[in-house]
């Protein structure tokens, strides 16, 4: 195995005449004599202030300020009305006390596990898309159909295919013999049966990005491996799983920010939360909280637990993928 | 080795197509309600092709004077917000994947955050906000923000830069390249699969935005299009016109799927990390 | 040549900048300009912030018309939002000082909103309007009264913008078949009967061995209350501080419920019903008997079978017990046209043609009460006995328990965890004892939240 990648990687530097990125430290332009450098950097240090000044400001703007106000209403009794009042940490007293806080997070940790299965799925099908099959066009929208179509039409759809006794889902089992139970009412299908719902509708996206990842991947790694005797699954492990690795770790970040603030599907196909509020996500509760109940300021208070949960899980993340990280920036 | 590539062809084809039927399937369901009949919309068992097949709720549709605005206004709001901001947002890629900033990737993470806050926290102190300086029933609450880049695009834009080595960009500058030419000539080309998978992505979310439009626009000639279709429900569920909210949804789609169609070309045209010469 | 090549790049980097600024301020001065644009100064504008479907659309518009031809100059603005995410909007729009001069607002949330000074007190307007507010059904009336302690007396807030009676309706052909008389339109039934009948016509009728028609598929939420307090027990005590669930009489009647399902079968299946699921069965006319409210007739008047409305039956406090909900119209306290506001508001609730539309398009009952009793004494179109609507309005007709609450999060409590008691996993007194401790909690908290905000 050891021997076919270096063959590999030697063979690939000789036939492109780049340094590949796979297993092989992106050398960083070594930081020149300190008279010439300082001017220099200082221009592109100048540049990059500039190029990303236009983010940072719509940054500080329309979220900074936003989520300042935020932070404050979490420190008071705020109703959505009128009334403000400071009442300090009591919000947050009560809320570490609220049993439906910690049910509801961890339902929201729980829907995580459609995020693996989504993201397998999604590569294999960029792969099986990348193959230059005939009507590849075809399959590439009927797949990405999903994304786009209405949210009410799929929640409509998907709510009478669980169905306990007309449903679609629960007629399939049914040609194998299994009598499927009554889905979005029963405590423990409630879950995964979202989560079914969520990995199907978000496949099309992850399999987009995964497809231009691909399709950056040059053609020339492949046939050296080729060349190198290499058969489809070392071929995958050691050329397209490593080149795509950054957008997985976007997909991971961005599906693990996005899956903390589930709220749509869950508002839509079991609108009371499920029975016993076992499909209820966090953002659901805070929206229930603040916008049903009047209670804004709690609400509140549990975005700012969440967002700092966020964070926290985020920059982990980070770190994590910096220590195996291929390409330094 | 071309016989077994055929049989796995054959193999990704039949799992292809089987999977495509249950893709389909939210589509399929929403083009036959929008052939029923109001009534016939909750009938059990539920019916795949309408009995009998009607196209009274596509008429209704085209008659209602908000469908031209909802539309206009939508267009507005996705391509000005679609296309400013994907070069606001390349741009930023661009810096945090390959220039030298000091406290680059914190000032990246910072970004990040801005995503990490749940919607419903920030919708009310931002409605205050643009409140105050009038925007409420206009268009811009819509646009603005979008204007300045979008993070999601700048993280993945930033992660494909990854791929592109440094010493293509070092090369041109060594060649006297000034660094919007850099980023014209050559990074937005290397970039443009990602650019085109996102931009679909974006444009498809602005699109489809459904709670701002909600909250802002109050006159229908400034309506977006998913508002218009969301307004067609009735106080009581019941009553609501099924078939012409499927109809309104099927039209809205057309658009995203067009838009689709002509991007994802740009996906696929494979740019060979070798053709590109420094 | 390098240095100056990148001192150019930066120098059409900040010109881009520059356009963007440019670019931002020109719209912002668009933007200001279109929202001001709004007609000269002498005319006069009150927004009308509602939520329905086309046929609400056409009968207020028509109605609006003929407000604004009767007062020269005025405009109406109409602003027409999406049912579901109403709340949010009118939320959204308090927060930001944009309140509209009349909107839509149910009846449950008036004394919320007096207390945070959003909504006006209209008792002198509407009778400077020289309008007779009996003309209007007593129970839509008070329903929107509020003496800054009590919901239901004291100071009008608002005009019911409808009144929705929950009735229940049977299927005339079904007991025909089965040869049961129909159910008595002025006496209803006890519980005994109700089960007898119940039974009875929960049968296999094309004798394949399996059951095809039920009796009933109640969906708890609405239909509990109805069977509660029918047997003398109440979510809340009068005062409205004390959860009263865990009553015996309270009791009786939730495993009266829920045995239906689970101890007689005469329901569809053990499981809690979503209720599309047995709405759809109604629809086939597969079950006896289902609720019925105003905005029903619509869709039911396809229905193959003939059906008529009833009393609920009736526990042991010998008379029914219906729920009647309703939407309201209130002014803002903020409005610059208070007059004109609340003659609008005058017109959308009782304007005879506006009514009439609303009744020909089967949305709901007239607000009117001669409307109603003239519609009602039609008995030969179906549903016959449409007096039942009337009844519960002027006789038998309680408002939702949440109606004199600050919100609906002690209710809700009792909602989300009923399943095992439905699905006859836990007897009703279990459950009730179980409940009332949580519930109280959250009652109290909502009742400490009111009193903050006098």
């Amino acid at each position: 195995m050891a021997s076919h990648r270096c063959l590999l990687l030697k063979g690939v530097k000789s036939m492109s005449g780049i340094n590949p990125v796979v297993g092989a430290k992106d050398v960083k332009p070594k930081k020149p004599k300190k008279q010439k450098s300082s001017a220099l950097y200082k221009q592109e240090h100048r540049v990059a202030f500039l190029f990303v000044l236009a983010p940072v400001i719509g940054f500080l703007l329309f979220s900074v300020y936003p989520f300042a106000y935020s932070i404050y209403a979490s420190f008071t009794d705020w109703n959505g009305l009128n009334r403000m009042n400071f009442i300090g940490f009591d919000n947050f007293v009560k809320l570490f006390q609220d049993p439906y806080f910690y049910q509801t997070l961890y339902n929201t940790v729980f829907y995580m596990i459609g995020i693996p299965i989504g993201l397998g799925l999604a590569l294999l099908l960029a792969i099986a898309l990348n193959r230059g099959l005939r009507g590849t066009t075809f399959f590439r929208t009927v797949y990405y159909i999903p994304v786009i179509s209405s949210l009410a039409a799929i929640s409509i759809m998907w709510a009478w295919a669980y169905n306990g006794d007309f449903g679609l889902v629960n007629q399939v089992l049914e040609i194998f013999g299994v009598q499927g139970p009554n889905w979005l009412e029963n405590t423990s299908t409630v879950k995964p049966a979202i989560i079914l719902m969520a990995v199907w509708k978000g496949l099309g996206y992850s399999m987009l990005l995964y497809l231009a990842a691909i399709q950056s991947v040059s053609k020339s790694f492949y046939e050296a491996a080729d060349l190198d005797g290499a058969n489809s699954f070392q071929k995958f492990l050691n050329i397209t799983w490593p080149m795509v690795k950054p957008v997985t770790f976007f997909l991971v970040i961005t599906n693990i920010i996005g899956g903390f603030q589930i709220f749509t599907e869950i508002n839509i196909m079991t609108p009371t939360g499920g029975p016993e509020y076992s499909a209820a996500s966090i953002v659901w509760y805070v929206w229930q909280k603040a916008f049903k109940y009047y209670q804004m300021g709690y609400g509140s208070a549990m975005s700012l637990i969440l967002f700092i949960f966020i964070f926290i899980v985020t920059v982990i993340q980070f770190y994590l993928n910096r220590k195996s990280d291929y390409s330094l920036d | 080795m071309k016989k077994q590539k055929r049989i796995t062809d054959i193999i990704v084809y039949i799992i292809l197509s089987l999977g495509s039927i249950l893709m389909i399937g939210p589509l399929l369901w929403m083009i036959s309600t929008s052939l029923k009949d109001k009534t016939g919309v909750f009938a059990l068992p539920p019916q795949w092709i309408p009995d009998p097949i009607q196209f009274e709720a596509y008429t209704k549709l085209f008659q209602l004077d908000t469908l031209g605005y909802g539309i206009k206004n939508t267009i507005i709001v996705s391509l000005s917000v679609t296309i400013v901001g994907t070069i606001t947002s390349s741009m930023a890629a661009f810096a945090f994947a390959k220039l030298r900033m000091p406290f680059k990737d914190w000032v990246f993470l910072i970004l990040l955050a801005s995503i990490m806050i749940p919607y419903p926290i920030i919708m009310i102190p931002q409605f205050v906000m643009f409140s105050k300086i009038g925007w409420v029933d206009t268009l811009l609450p819509l646009i603005v923000p979008g204007l300045f880049g979008n993070i999601t695009m700048i993280f993945f834009l930033r992660q494909y830069l990854a791929n592109v080595p440094y010493s293509l960009i070092e090369a041109a500058k060594v060649d006297g390249a000034g660094y919007l030419q850099i980023f014209f000539k050559l990074i937005f080309p290397v970039i443009r699969p990602a650019v085109a998978a996102q931009f679909i992505l974006w444009f498809m979310g602005v699109w489809n935005d459904y709670l701002a439009p909600l909250i802002y626009l109050n006159s229908p000639e400034k309506q977006t299009l998913q508002v218009v279709i969301a307004n067609l429900k009735a106080t009581y569920a019941i009553q609501t016109d099924y078939p012409l909210i499927m109809a309104g949804s099927v039209v809205s789609l057309l658009p995203v799927l067009i838009v689709f169609l002509i991007f994802q070309k740009q996906i696929i045209e494979s740019v060979a990390l070798s053709g590109v010469k420094g | 040549m390098a240095v100056q090549k990148i001192i150019g790049g930066v120098l059409i980097m900040k010109k881009l900048n520059l356009l963007l600024a440019i670019l931002l301020v020109s719209s912002m001065f668009l933007g200001a300009c279109s929202s001001k644009s709004s007609g000269n100064s002498d005319e006069k504008e009150i927004t009308f912030m509602f939520r329905g479907g086309e046929d609400e659309k056409t009968a207020y518009t028509a109605a609006i018309k003929k407000f604004e031809e009767q007062h020269e100059g005025v405009k109406v603005k109409i602003i027409n939002t999406d049912a579901d995410q109403y709340s949010t909007k009118l939320s959204a729009a308090v927060s930001g000082g944009n309140v509209p001069d009349v909107f839509y607002l149910d009846s449950g949330s008036i004394a919320n909103y007096v207390d945070n000074g959003i909504i006006r007190d209209i008792t002198e307007d509407v009778e400077k309007a020289d309008f007779d507010l009996n003309s209007l059904w007593q129970f839509g009336v008070d329903i929107y009264r509020y003496d800054g302690e009590t919901a239901g007396k004291g100071a009008l807030y608002g005009l019911p913008k409808d009144v929705g009676p929950f009735a229940l309706g049977y299927n005339k052909d079904m007991f025909e078949k089965a040869g049961i008389p129909a159910p008595d339109k002025d006496k209803a039934y006890t519980w005994d009967e109700f089960l007898k009948v119940s039974q009875e016509l929960t049968q296999d009728t094309d004798g394949d061995g399996e059951v095809d028609q039920w009796a009933s598929g109640f969906n708890a939420t609405w239909s509990l209350q109805s069977f509660a307090y029918s047997n003398g027990a109440s979510f809340l005590n009068e005062a409205g501080d004390k959860v009263t669930v865990d009553t015996p009489e309270f009791a009786k009647s939730l495993q009266f419920f829920s045995d239906l399902s689970n101890k007689y079968n005469t329901t569809p299946n053990s499981s809690q019903s979503e209720t599309l699921d047995t709405y759809q069965r109604w629809m086939n006319g597969e079950l006896a008997f289902f609720p019925v409210g105003p905005w029903d007739m619509s869709a039911y008047a396809k229905l193959d079978f003939e059906y008529d409305l009833m009393p609920w039956p009736s526990g042991d406090a010998g008379k029914s017990v219906a729920y009647v909900g309703s939407l309201g119209l209130v002014v803002s306290e903020m409005t610059q046209n208070p007059d004109l506001a609340t003659e609008l508001a005058i017109y959308l609730s009782a304007d005879e043609e506006a009514q009439q539309t609303l009744l020909d398009a089967q949305v709901q009952i007239p607000n009117l009460v001669d409307m109603a009793e003239e519609w009602a004494s039609d008995t030969e179109s179906v549903p016959n006995n449409k007096q039942e609507f009337l009844d519960i309005v002027q006789d038998y007709g309680v408002p939702y328990p949440t109606f004199a609450t600050y919100n609906s999060q002690w209710l809700d409590e009792f909602w989300t965890n009923i399943t095992p008691v439905v699905q006859g996993k836990k007897t009703a007194e279990e459950y009730l004892k179980e409940i009332q401790p949580k519930m109280q909690k959250l009652l109290d908290e909502a009742n400490e939240q009111a009193k903050m905000s006098k």
